[in-house]
Formats: C-alpha cells, structure tokens, sequence
C-alpha cells in the first residue's frame, strides 16, 4: 500500500512544484498592480530559453558544469532586468486605471509579439539542456527511480513560497508593497513613489516567471507553443487559489498537480482536462479562489 | 477557342502591365505590390479560370505549394520537410527543372490550423500557376484538404499523412499518398518485437494525444493480440501533445513494470520524453520501441537496442539508400547545408517530390511532349511506380501508396558519432497491407501467428 | 449618407469573389469571424471580456457535424438548429457566469471553454479528437448542390444574413435593453437602483453573444467543411476579442469590418511573412493605444463608445 501511495505523492509534489514556478509570477503581478499579464506565459519560456542557451554555451566551452546550476538563476535576472522595466513602462503603466479588457488586450499582443520573436531568435527546434540534472543523479524511492534535480524542485518550491513571505512581510520593499496593494491612493499621498514600486513588482514578477522557465528547462524542453501551454495553466492555478495569493497559488498548484497525477495513474485519459477540470469545480464553489476576496463592484 | 485566346491576352497584358507599376513606382515593393498584383492576379484569374483550359503549353514556371509546419512544436518535424523540400527543388532546377520548367515552391504554414490551410490551398489552387500541392504533414489538415482537391480538381501528394482513414473510401481521383500509412507502419513493430522478443507478456504505450497516437495504439495492440493473443496492455497513456514534461508518466511506466514500452511520441516531445526516462531506467528495465525513433537518433543519445523505424524506407543509410549515388550526394548536401543529416521526414518531403516530377516526365511521355493538364498528371499517379531516392513508391489503383517498411535497433558504430540502425529488417510494402476497400482493422482482426512466419526476420535487411 | 457608404461596401463584397474566386472563402470565413465578433462586442459593451467564446463558435460548428451525422442534411434546419443550440449552451453557461465581473468573468470563460476544448480533443471516439469531425455540404431547401455552388450560396447567405441580422444588432443595442448593457459598464448600482435587474440585461446580452458566435461557427464549420478542436483553443477566443476591438464596438459594423480587415492582411502577409502574429501583435496594441474607438469609429467619427 506504502509503495502504491509514495510514488503517487511525490509525483503531485514534484509537478505540483512546475505547475508553482509557472503561476507564481502571475498572481504575484496581479496582487500588486490588479493587472493580469497574459504574457506571463512567454516570459516563462523565454527564461528557459536564455537558460539554455547558457548551458549550452557552458557545455560547449567545457566550463565547469556546475556553473550551469548559476546560469539557472542568472538568466532569470537578465530577463527580469530587461523586459521588467521595458514592459512596465512602455505598456502596463499606460493601461493603469483602464478597464480589465485593455489590459487583457494590451498583454494578448504582448504575448503575441512575444511568441513571434522566441520563434526568429530560437527557431523552432527544441531546446534541452540536461547538465545540471544529470550532475544531481537519481534516488530509488519505493521502487521508481527519481531524478535527484526533481526533489531539489520540490525544495525550490518551498524556498520560494518562504522568501515571498519574508519579503513582504519582513523588508521595507515588503511593506511598501503591502502599502501600494492595500491603498494605492493613500500609499501616494504618502510619499510612497509608487511607480518605482511598480516596476519593482513587475520585475519580481518577469524574474519568478523566467526563474520558473529556467528551473524547468534541465527536466523539460523548451519548444514553440510552451507559452500558451503555460499561460492557461498559470491562470487555472492562479484563479484556483485566489487572484494575487501566494499560498493560495502553492495550494492551488498541489491541487492540480494531485489532479494531473491521479489521473495518469488512474483514468489516463483524463489527464489533460483535470487542471481546467478541478478549475471550475473550485470556482464553482468558491468564485473568487479559495483564498480570494470578492472584489468590489464598479460604482 | 477564341474566349481562351482572349483571355490569355487579358492575363498577359495584366501580368505586364503589373511589371510596369512595380518598377515605375519609386516606392518600396510592399504596398504596392501586393495591391497591385492582387487586382492583376485576381483579373486575370476570373477570366482564365472562367474558360476551361485543354492542352496546354508550357508555363513559364511550375508552382507547387507545400504545406507543412514551419512553427509551433509540430515544426520540429515538419522544419526537416521543408529544408528537403528547398534542396531537391534545387536539385531538380539545377538539371533542368521539370520538362525544361522551372518548379517554384510557396510554402504554407500548417500551424495556423484548418481554416487557415483550407484559405491558402484555394488561394493557391486558384492560381493557374500553381499545378500541384504537396500537402500535407498532419493527418487533421490532409482529411481537411481532401474534399477541397477532389472538388477543385487539383492533383495533391499527401507527403506524410499517415492516417488510414484518409483514401478508406477509395474514391479519390486527385489525392495521392506516396507512402505507407498508419497500418503497415505500425504492425510492422508488432511484427518485429515479436521475432525479437517472442516471450513478451506485458506491454505499455504512451503515445501523443491525438489521431495519430490512438491510431498508431489500436492498430499496434490489434496486431500483437492477433500475432500473439496472450500479450497483456497494461498501461496506456496518451499525453498531451507538446507536452514539456513526462516525469509523471515516467513514474506510472515504472510501476507497470511492463516488458516492453511502445511510443509513437515525436518530435520535441520525443527527445523530451528519452531525456527524461533515459536516466531513470525505463530502457535498462524495458525492451523500449520508438517508432519515430530515427528523427532524433542524430539529437539525442539514445542507448542500444532500442527498436526505431522511419514510418517507410526512407532512411538514408539504409542498404538501398547507400547503393544510389544520388542519395549518398542528397545525404551529404544536406548536411552541408543544414548542420544534420536528413532525417525520415526530410526523405518523405524529397521522395514526394521525386514523385511529382516522376508524373509530369510520365504524363509527357505520354501525350506526346505537351504540357500535362491536372487531370493528365493525376492519371499518370494513379498506379504508378516511382523510384525514390529510397526505393520504390507504388501507387495502387486507389490512390494509396505501397512502400517498404523498415525497423530495426539502435547500435552504436565507429562511422558515426550517433547511433544508427541495425539489425534490420526489410517488410515489401504489400505483405503489410489490406487489400484496397478492405476495413483495416477488421483485416488485422483476421491475421494469425502464422502471418509473420513467412515474413523477412530482423538482421535480414543488410 | 450612411446608408449609402454600407451599401456600397455590401456590393463591392458581393462583386469581390467574381472578380477573385479564392476570395470568396476568404471573405465568407471573415463574415463568420464577424458575426463571432459581433458577439463578443455585445459584452464589451457592458464591460464584460470574455476569452472564452470560441467555445460557442465550436460548438455550434461540431452542432452542425453532430447533426448531419444524425442525418439532418438542410442547410436552413441545421443553420437555425446550431444557433439555437449555441444560443442554449449560451444561456446553460450564461446563468453562472453573469454573476461575475471584470478579471472574473474573463476567467471564467476562459475555464468553461478550455473544459469545452480538451474535452472536444479528448472524446476522440465521439469528436474525432484533433482530427476532427466533416461538415457535409448540405441541401438548400431540397435542392443538392455540388462543392462550388453551394460555396456560393453560402457566401451570399451569408452576406444576406450580415445586412439582416447586423440590423437586428442594431436595434437591440439602440433599444433601451441595449443601453442598459453601456449603464452596467459605467454604473451597475444605479441601475439596480431604477428597477433593472442587472443579471437579467446580461444574462440576455449573454445569450445573444452566444447564439451570434454560434452563427459564426456554423457558417466557419460550412465553408471549412472540417470542424476541429482548435475552433475552441483560448488564443481563439483572444483574437473574437481583437478582431471586435480592432473594428470597433461603437457600431455594429465595426466587428464585420474588423473581421474583413484581419482575414485580409493575413492573406497578403502569409505569402510574404512568417511573422503573422507579430504584426497583429503591434497592430492590436497600436489601435488599442491611438484609437481606442477601432477602425469603425475612425469611419464613423461621432459615435463615442470605445472600451
């Protein structure tokens, strides 16, 4: 019963981790600016892009591979430190106080322009590099060999889940973005420079969703069409755990990750409907997430 | 006679007068020029296509439209088609074009789905230009297409399109698929895992999500029972197609313990899907099958004694392929030109279109030099035989396609840096075939172990 | 004056395909993007996005195929049927999803139709999974057509069909149903407050929406002859949303020439360009930006309704 039950938990635990990386990004975007960024997704795989391009160029200049595990992190940066600031102030800041459907459709032909681009500069061959999962080997846990780099997900999952809370509740960066989200009005009249924390926010956000790219790219290829994929899971798992809540995203992605992984276990050919699935069920019951917090009406 | 001689003058004059307007305006090209051919083209169309043309002469050039993709995850199959697709119209212009025309290719991307395609495939077929489509990759967008080229009458060379479903009713007149298609290509692995492995029990299939790894699973796991009515599926999973991420799958494969692992998974998420379970033991704790397996064998190093295939006879260091000099320069150019040996798509792209220049040489032949009308050169298809770069495509009289079928296992060699396939075997494309207007399935229902005893067995092929 | 200008245009769309024939599933593909649109805009109108109707074009188009596979073989019958059927799942969905607002609605929506799209890909024993399913040319009024006729009739159906039921449009939002969908944008408690139950002026916006993208779907799954799961997929539903705004949701020619406009450049730009999705891209952020009213209200001029 034991060897039935681990694999099938560790396995929600190691998905739920991508589907995490994928969506945290996105709510932590919302929660701040109340703007939802479909080009989330494209971020997401741009990072993974520019982490393997990295590795590769690691590999192919025989550079001591476990720079490859810093390349992760610093490809992250890079994207969050170019398109960050770019996007917030060329077109986000423009779309603040306009109604959700131009921000919606300001995002959608971001993420169009986007996913053209990833194809000029990428090309349409998939992009894979292994180095630093190989590095880790693998772990035989209840009879099914594991990458060791999985269990280090699941770990990065947490961390990150951890360091969003110290941030904004123990850095001074922290309480002007609680201050900004809570009352954006009031924060100004303050003197809190909110447009500085605004491409602060988004930049975390772009760096999340590129670190989430990144992360994934060792265990799975990069290919045209990822960042579609993405962006509708990132939403189900955004809009499961409440719109702009962190926890509730890390809630969200076990969820749909328990979903995906019974179903593969269990009735295969459910797997693809179970994150849309279990999206409408809780949405159903709970509209606004289940940590979400009905938003007021337009008065 | 005397409407089309007009006509053709309207079209002449239009088609000069848009040369004027292109280089008498200072203005860069863009705009304009597509206003302007726009009007002139669609003029002239309206009058020549109103007149019902007979015999014909010699177009200045000889449009083909190919169809497949060039973006999205499928382009990692498709980008290989139409690399070939350049080279051999290189090739072919090189020694002269077709019968002293000229071929030009305007390739459309298949990825924008089948509204988009069917928009193309008459836009195109709407330009007298254009004589035949080589269309296309994906089995959706061939089934979509096929009414389209039997109502505008426009000879169209399915390049891939493996589906079965797609000449079942044995009514086209237009369509031709110069391939085999899902049915002998996949009851040759059941045939081959059998003779390699006769002790097999249980076996799991994960294949993509759509037609073709439904497909591919039914007509595999219908063959193995008839071959041998013990073997037990038990697990079968069909992932989304683009699918990054197989970790999961990997896991429930592992707890199946099965002996043997089937996948028609290709392209990205092929070398997605070795990367991830190479490392966590599912090729050292099964006998593991890859039917598209030689698409990524230059890509990723896959372990030995993996049964792949090429879905046909078009791989480039088969026995065969080697014997022509031709080949060995089409392999070698290639890779020349684009970093990688042609893989099997590649090989289907440059066989189809040896196969369209084969039609017009035989149309041409026959109604005495002049320039083929589409009906001409579909006739000249209809039961043809055509010696490809790889061996024989056979077209029967229902337009489906006879190919040899090959497979075999990975072994590593000293001549090359990647695995290539050993231990081949060679099926003659009809042993693997119903007969024409025959239900495929209930064919394979119908086979007996015995079936495969007087086929060629595995090392055969040399 | 403008009755003229429309009529014109109307012509000069009639007249196009005898000129160029390859047009003519051009333009009958824009028409039906158009009515989907027009749908769409409906909803825009009261402030309400929703990434999710590509699912009611869909399922109208798989109505369709559905339909003629149960032997229902009239074009007028299957027409209305699949209208009607798109109208229903309209109303089914519509009954929860009128209750949400904003970011919300546009999820949701989205939801309801990614379930629609992977179970459409998924069922491939009754759907065809992503094969798809054949939409047969069916008989017009007892008469059977070959391939190119009935294209024709198709075309000029519904072309026909874009002067009547675009009026119809035109009513609906200038009655005083229609400008309660503009006061839920600007002001839904004043609304309520003067006796309007709001959920009832949507939940009809909604049904209309739904059973205009049907339509639109219907006509698509004809001149397609091909009904196929990506009709559904969300990046669908986002380029409904683009071509309405791209046209204009002041009027309702706006989503037809949005549609037109959008099917036409991609049929020049494929033959010169890859990079399709970029140039709609900067286009539909441009017009967002400078012209926030879309192409219509550039022509138009006066109207003010912009998003």
């Amino acid at each position: 019963m034991l060897n039935a039950v681990i694999p099938l938990l560790l396995d929600s635990l190691a998905s739920a981790a991508l589907i995490f990386f994928a969506a945290v990004g996105l709510t932590l975007v919302f929660s701040v600016l109340r703007v939802l960024n479909v080009a989330h997704g494209s971020l997401y795989s741009i990072g993974g892009y520019v982490a393997a391009s990295i590795c590769l160029f690691i590999a192919s200049r025989q550079l001591n591979p476990y720079w490859s595990f810093l390349a992760l992190l610093f490809s992250a940066v890079c994207v969050a430190a170019i398109f960050g600031p770019l996007i917030e102030r060329g077109l986000i800041r423009w779309t603040y106080g306009k109604s959700e459907a131009v921000q919606i459709l300001i995002t959608f032909g971001l993420f169009l322009i986007l996913e053209d681009l990833q194809r000029v500069i990428f090309g349409v061959q998939s992009f894979y590099e292994d180095a630093p999962m190989r590095l880790l080997g693998t772990t035989s846990i209840g009879g099914v060999v594991y990458l060791n780099y999985q269990i280090l997900l699941i770990g990065m999952a947490f961390l990150i889940v951890i360091g969003l809370r110290l941030l904004i509740n123990h850095t001074r960066l922290g309480r002007l973005i609680t201050a900004v989200v809570t009352d954006r009005e009031m924060a100004q009249s303050i003197g809190i420079d909110t447009n500085r924390i605004f491409i602060l926010a988004f930049s975390l956000g772009v760096f999340l969703a590129a670190l989430g790219g990144a992360l994934a790219t060792p265990t799975s290829g990069i290919a045209p069409g990822l960042g579609a994929d993405t962006m509708v899971l990132a939403f189900a798992v955004a809009a499961i755990g409440g719109l702009g809540q962190i926890e509730g995203a890390a809630l969200a992605s076990l969820i749909v990750g328990l979903a995906r992984v019974l179903a593969i276990y269990l009735a295969p050919s459910l797997d693809a409907v179970a994150p849309y699935a279990a999206m409408l069920v809780v949405l159903l019951i709970r509209p606004y997430g289940l940590f979400g917090s009905v938003a007021a009406r337009r008065i | 006679m005397t409407s089309r001689g007009i006509s053709i003058v309207v079209a002449r004059c239009l088609s000069s007068l848009e040369w004027l307007f292109r280089l008498d305006r200072g203005v860069p090209q863009g705009k304009v020029r597509w206003v302007v051919d726009g009007l002139a083209g669609a003029l002239a169309l309206g009058v020549v296509a109103a007149t019902p043309a007979a015999a014909q002469e010699k177009p200045s050039a000889l449009g083909l439209g190919i169809f497949t993709f060039t973006s999205g995850p499928a382009a990692a199959y498709g980008m290989p088609g139409k690399n070939a697709a350049d080279l051999m119209i290189g090739e072919i212009n090189a020694k002269g074009g077709i019968g002293g025309v000229p071929v030009s290719a305007t390739y459309v991307d298949e990825a924008q789905g089948a509204q988009g395609v069917i928009a193309e495939y008459r836009r195109l077929a709407g330009d007298a230009k254009n004589q035949v489509m080589v269309a296309a990759l994906s089995s959706a967008n061939c089934l979509a297409l096929a009414p389209l080229a039997e109502q505008l009458e426009v000879p169209t060379v399915g390049w891939n399109c493996d589906t079965h479903q797609l000449l079942m009713d044995g009514k086209s007149k237009y369509v031709f698929r110069p391939n085999g298609n899902t049915v002998p290509e996949f009851i040759a692995y059941a045939i081959y895992l059998l003779d390699r492995k006769p002790d097999v029990k249980t076996v799991a299939i994960i294949n993509p999500d759509y037609a073709f790894g439904h497909d591919a699973a039914k007509i595999f796991t219908a063959a193995l029972k008839a071959l041998k009515p013990d073997v037990e599926i038990v697990a079968e999973l069909y992932p989304k197609l683009g699918s990054p991420n197989y970790q999961t799958e990997i896991s429930r494969l592992t707890t199946a313990r099965p002996d043997v692992v089937f996948s028609n998974l290709w392209g990205a998420d092929l070398e997605n899907f070795v990367r991830q379970a190479a490392p966590r033991g599912i090729f050292t704790s099964s006998q593991v099958i890859l039917a598209l397996g030689e698409t990524v064998l230059q890509r990723v190093p896959l372990p030995d004694g993996v049964i792949v295939g090429v879905l046909g006879d078009g791989w480039w260091m088969s026995p065969d392929a080697r014997a022509k000099p031709e080949t060995v320069k089409f392999a070698e150019a290639y890779k020349a030109r684009f970093g990688e040996y042609p893989v099997f798509p590649s090989i289907k792209m440059a066989n189809a279109l040896i196969y369209v220049k084969a039609a017009y040489d035989a149309a041409m032949r026959k109604n005495g030099g002049k320039w083929p009308t589409r009906v001409e050169l579909a006739d000249a298809m209809n039961g043809s035989k055509v010696e490809t770069l790889t061996g024989i495509a056979q077209t029967r009289t229902d337009n489906d396609g006879l190919v040899d079928q090959i497979v075999g296992v990975t072994v590593r060699t000293s001549a090359q840096q990647f695995p290539v396939i050993g231990d081949m075997v060679r099926y003659k494309g009809d042993s693997l075939m119903p007969q024409a207007g025959q239900d495929p399935l209930a064919w394979i229902a119908t086979l007996k172990p015995e079936f495969a005893k007087g086929l060629p067995k595995p090392g055969s092929y040399k | 004056m403008r009755t003229v200008t429309a009529a014109a245009a109307v012509l000069v769309l009639a007249l196009l395909p005898v000129a160029a024939p390859w047009l003519q599933f051009v333009l009958t593909l824009a028409i039906a993007k158009g009515f989907a649109a027009l749908g769409v805009a409906v909803l825009l109108r009261a402030g309400l996005i929703s990434i999710g109707h590509a699912m009611f074009y869909a399922a109208s188009a798989y109505g369709v195929a559905f339909l003629a596979r149960a032997g229902v073989n009239d074009l007028g019958l299957l027409l209305i049927l699949s209208v009607l059927g798109g109208a229903l799942v309209g109303a089914v969905a519509g009954l929860f999803l009128v209750r949400y607002r904003a970011i919300f609605f546009a999820m949701l929506n989205l939801a309801v139709s990614m379930v629609f799209y992977a179970l459409c890909a998924k069922l491939y024993g009754v759907t065809g999974g992503t094969d798809g399913m054949p939409v047969p040319v069916p008989a017009v009024f007892g008469v059977v057509l070959g391939e190119p006729a009935f294209k024709s009739v198709l075309f000029y159906l519904s072309l026909g069909l874009m002067v009547l039921i675009g009026l119809a449009v035109q009513r609906y939002l200038n009655s005083p149903l229609g400008h309660a969908l503009a006061a839920v944008h600007t002001n839904e408690i004043r609304l309520e407050y003067l006796g309007i139950p709001v959920w009832a002026v949507l939940l009809i916006a909604y049904v209309i929406s739904a059973a205009l993208a049907g339509l639109g779907g219907a006509i698509a799954g004809f001149a397609i002859g091909r009904v196929v799961p990506d009709f559904a997929f969300w990046t669908a539903s986002g380029h409904l949303v683009l071509i309405a705004v791209l046209g204009g949701i002041g009027g309702v020619p706006g989503a037809f020439i949005g549609a037109l406009f959008l099917e036409l450049l991609h049929s020049a730009a494929v033959t010169v360009t890859d990079s399709w999705n970029l140039i709609v891209g900067v286009t539909l952020i441009i017009v967002i930006m400078f012209m926030p009213q879309g192409v219509y209200g550039l022509l138009a001029r006066k109207e003010a309704a912009s998003l």
